[in-house]
């Protein structure tokens, strides 16, 4: 009992539910109350101590109904197979008579077996599966019993199938679906998941302008959860700075009616301002992919981050905001790189179209998020406006996604612009991103 | 033995439905589990499907005080634990003072006066002076009691600490007076809206029930259980409507309470069946958003000739 719960909770972990030991030995607690006749209850019951989110639960269900789906055919497999041979003929190969006289429990004991010499326990991923079960078939002798029914079908010259020759290839569909059974649990507890983390771990250091577009879907998932990460980790410092004090001067002015003893004490709170975030992004041709990228994260910030307005440009610079605040972030990006994207960079005018925009709303509390490479295609500078904006703001961040030791060569001029920022950081992957923004937020409140 | 969770379960289902609240099998589970292993229940949800009045029902089938503690920011262990009675303990030292002097009487010099003073120090931080607020009440009654910690989303991230030792031990530590241990475990209900992701800590010690809107035929139970004077012939129009209603793409969804809300007003309006006209005019009850309201309007002839079919 014990060991099927192990075994599922195994499986569990492998389509990504998290279960602590905790939780085990809870099921195993619930199990006692409960066993196992009751498939329903079983599922309630494991389902209320093992998956804490909808999103849990939903591939809990999928994965109880894979994982405890071959006792149920076992009970239906002893209803509707009747232990019949009404044939006069004889079948000759091994897994033929196999399949024809011994029981269901002994067929599945072979299949274990034969899965074993097949080495499942190798089994990684799932694409592997139809590799498994083809190499398990072999193994039992599907092979000979194909020959067979392929004589059977060939003595039968009138076309109407023999009963031997019905009956075995049913026999063996109804194998092949039981192996593929098989595979797939196996696969269940065996393949893992080291698979997505390795390529996570890649995406996560590969430069963000090579990755290519077919994965754009993934690693848009892969940002949400590191902004998720960051969210986290940033709602819950913010919480430190609103620790209650006692406000001594207000507590004494209250109390002076009571002879200066102090009945009523007051609390003071301090406030917390979320940062406002201004995010201007390049995006022609050479940083477009990067801008996406950015662009994707701080969207999915929104939590911690109260204000953010964002600005694109290649020639002219104009606000995206709206388009991002809806629900489709992926198609708002291609629609706004698509719209402003393609010209040549001139950050002289995308300046002063920034600051003709919005150099009112900038304040103390601002931040001001530059993605560039700073190749201004040798036209003018204009310095002075991004002084401007310096200025006002609390903090202007400038990431180049090219590497350092390629700024200020040729057409960049990372040295002038870097004059009035904040801070430059070197920003070409997702981990780069990750951090850079984990700074930010530390920074702008 | 193996009958047993099962018929139990089916119990309180039954035992529910009495007291008016129709309930899928997975809440009778979690209900008879949290019983059983004596642990909480955390319950998730959007708004409006039932979780408070989950534990209302709770608290009336098992006959038990309903201890209620709702949530907020900001919420800390003086208003949900315990809190000295500051006042109380400053105008008994007022009041004490003559007897102090007493007490002080003759004692030379501050070291003698403060060892004699330090016999009584205690006495201002004992039961007499504690303020018991929701969570200690319920850890010390004597009779047992339902537990809703409410909306528990709303409150801090410390606040959840707190809850840690309560839930898992069914004990706090205050300072002063040492371990308060429950008499008799409560039954513990905390419910959250998912406005932010409740910490795993939490989580790990909880059962966790999900209850998403309820399918049409469980609808149709609930109304017939809330609102029993409806006809049969609106009942199922009227859900079949809301049903039809939460496929749309909308800002808020119309949850049960809502739907429950509505059958009531159609009642008050005299319907006994309903038509585009009723519908319309009737909206406001149902949806919470102006553009909701204006996107619906465009669909009722559709979803009034859907529940007719």
């Amino acid at each position: 009992m014990e060991r099927v719960l192990t075994d599922f909770v195994k499986a569990l972990r492998n389509v990504n539910i998290r279960v602590s030991p905790a939780e085990t030995l809870d099921a195993t607690e619930v199990l006692e109350k409960v066993g196992f006749e009751n498939r329903e209850l079983l599922k309630n019951t494991l389902s209320l101590t093992l998956s804490k989110t909808p999103e849990e639960k939903e591939k809990f269900n999928i994965c109880f109904n894979d994982f405890f789906r071959e006792k149920l055919s076992s009970e239906e497999a002893a209803i509707t197979e009747p232990p019949s041979i009404s044939s006069e003929q004889h079948a000759n190969s091994e897994l033929a008579n196999q399949l024809l006289e011994e029981s269901y429990a002994d067929v599945q004991l072979s299949i274990s077996k034969a899965g074993e010499e097949a080495e499942i326990r190798e089994i990684k991923y799932f694409t592997q599966r139809s590799v498994f079960s083809r190499r398990i078939l072999d193994i039992m002798g599907v092979g000979n019993l194909e020959e067979e029914l392929a004589v059977l079908g060939k003595i039968n010259k009138d076309g109407m199938p023999s009963d031997l020759e019905q009956q075995l290839r049913n026999e063996l569909t109804h194998l092949r679906e039981r192996v593929s059974d098989y595979v797939q649990q196996q696969f269940l507890l065996h393949g893992d998941v080291t698979g997505e983390q390795l390529r996570e771990q890649v995406f996560k250091s590969m430069n963000m302008g090579q990755i290519d577009r077919s994965y754009l879907h993934e690693v848009h998932s892969l940002v949400r959860k590191m902004a998720k990460k960051l969210a986290n980790m940033h709602s819950r410092r913010k919480k430190n700075f609103r620790r209650g004090k006692l406000d001594i001067r207000k507590t004494i002015q209250d109390n002076w009616v009571n002879q200066g003893i102090l009945f009523k004490l007051r609390w003071s709170y301090k406030k917390v301002d979320r940062p406002k975030i201004l995010v201007i992004c390049d995006v022609s041709g050479s940083v477009g992919a990067y801008a996406r990228f950015m662009l994707m994260f701080l969207f999915s910030l929104t939590e911690v981050v109260s204000k953010i307005r964002a600005f694109v440009f290649s020639s002219h610079l104009g606000e995206v905001t709206d388009e991002f605040k809806s629900s489709n972030l992926e198609h708002s990006i291609e629609s706004a790189l698509s719209k402003y994207g393609g010209g040549s960079t001139d950050y002289a005018h995308a300046f002063s179209d920034f600051v003709s925009l919005c150099i009112n709303e900038i304040d103390k509390k601002t931040t001001v998020v530059i993605l560039g490479d700073a190749r201004n295609n040798f036209g003018p500078e204009k310095a002075e406006l991004l002084k401007s904006v310096y200025e006002r703001s609390k903090q202007v961040y400038w990431l180049n996604p090219e590497g350092k030791y390629r700024w200020n060569t040729g057409d960049s001029v990372m040295n002038t612009y870097s004059a009035y920022c904040t801070k430059v950081f070197e920003c070409g992957t997702l981990e780069q991103l990750e951090r850079v923004i984990s700074t930010l937020l530390r920074t702008a409140i | 033995m193996s009958r047993g969770p099962a018929k139990a379960i089916e119990d309180i289902t039954e035992g529910f439905a009495k007291h008016q609240y129709i309930c899928s099998e997975q809440i009778s589970t979690a209900v008879y589990l949290a019983n059983e292993l004596e642990k909480p229940i955390l319950i998730e949800g959007p708004p409006g499907v039932g979780k408070t009045e989950l534990a209302n029902t709770a608290a009336l089938y098992y006959e038990k005080e309903l201890l209620r503690l709702q949530c907020y920011e900001g919420l800390d262990e003086t208003k949900a634990l315990y809190e000295w009675k500051y006042g109380k303990q400053i105008l008994y030292t007022q009041i004490l003072k003559e007897q102090m002097q007493e007490v002080l009487e003759g004692a030379k010099g501050l070291r003698e006066s403060l060892e004699r003073l330090s016999k009584f120090e205690d006495i201002f931080f004992s039961e007499q002076f504690l303020e018991s607020r929701p969570l200690l009440q319920s850890l010390t009654s004597t009779e047992g009691n339902v537990l809703l910690i409410d909306e528990v989303d709303k409150a801090d991230e410390e606040f959840e600490a707190l809850l840690l030792e309560i839930l898992s031990e069914f004990q706090v530590s205050i300072p002063e007076l040492g371990v308060r241990k429950a008499v008799v475990k409560p039954l513990v209900i905390l419910t959250s809206n998912n406005s932010r992701e409740i910490g795993d800590a939490l989580k790990r010690r909880c059962l966790h029930l999900y209850i998403p809107f309820p399918d049409a035929k469980l609808e149709r139970e609930i109304i017939k259980a809330r609102v029993p004077e409806i006809s049969k012939r609106l009942q199922v129009q009227l859900v079949d409507f809301v049903q039809g209603l939460r496929e749309l793409d909308l800002k808020k969804l119309p949850a049960i309470s809502e739907t429950i809300d509505w059958a009531r007003t159609l009642i008050i309006l005299n319907a006994d069946e309903l038509n585009q006209d009723l519908a319309k005019s009737t909206l406001n009850v149902l949806l919470k958003h102006q553009q909701d309201i204006d996107v619906v309007q465009k669909e009722v002839p559709r979803l009034v000739m859907a529940s007719d079919g």
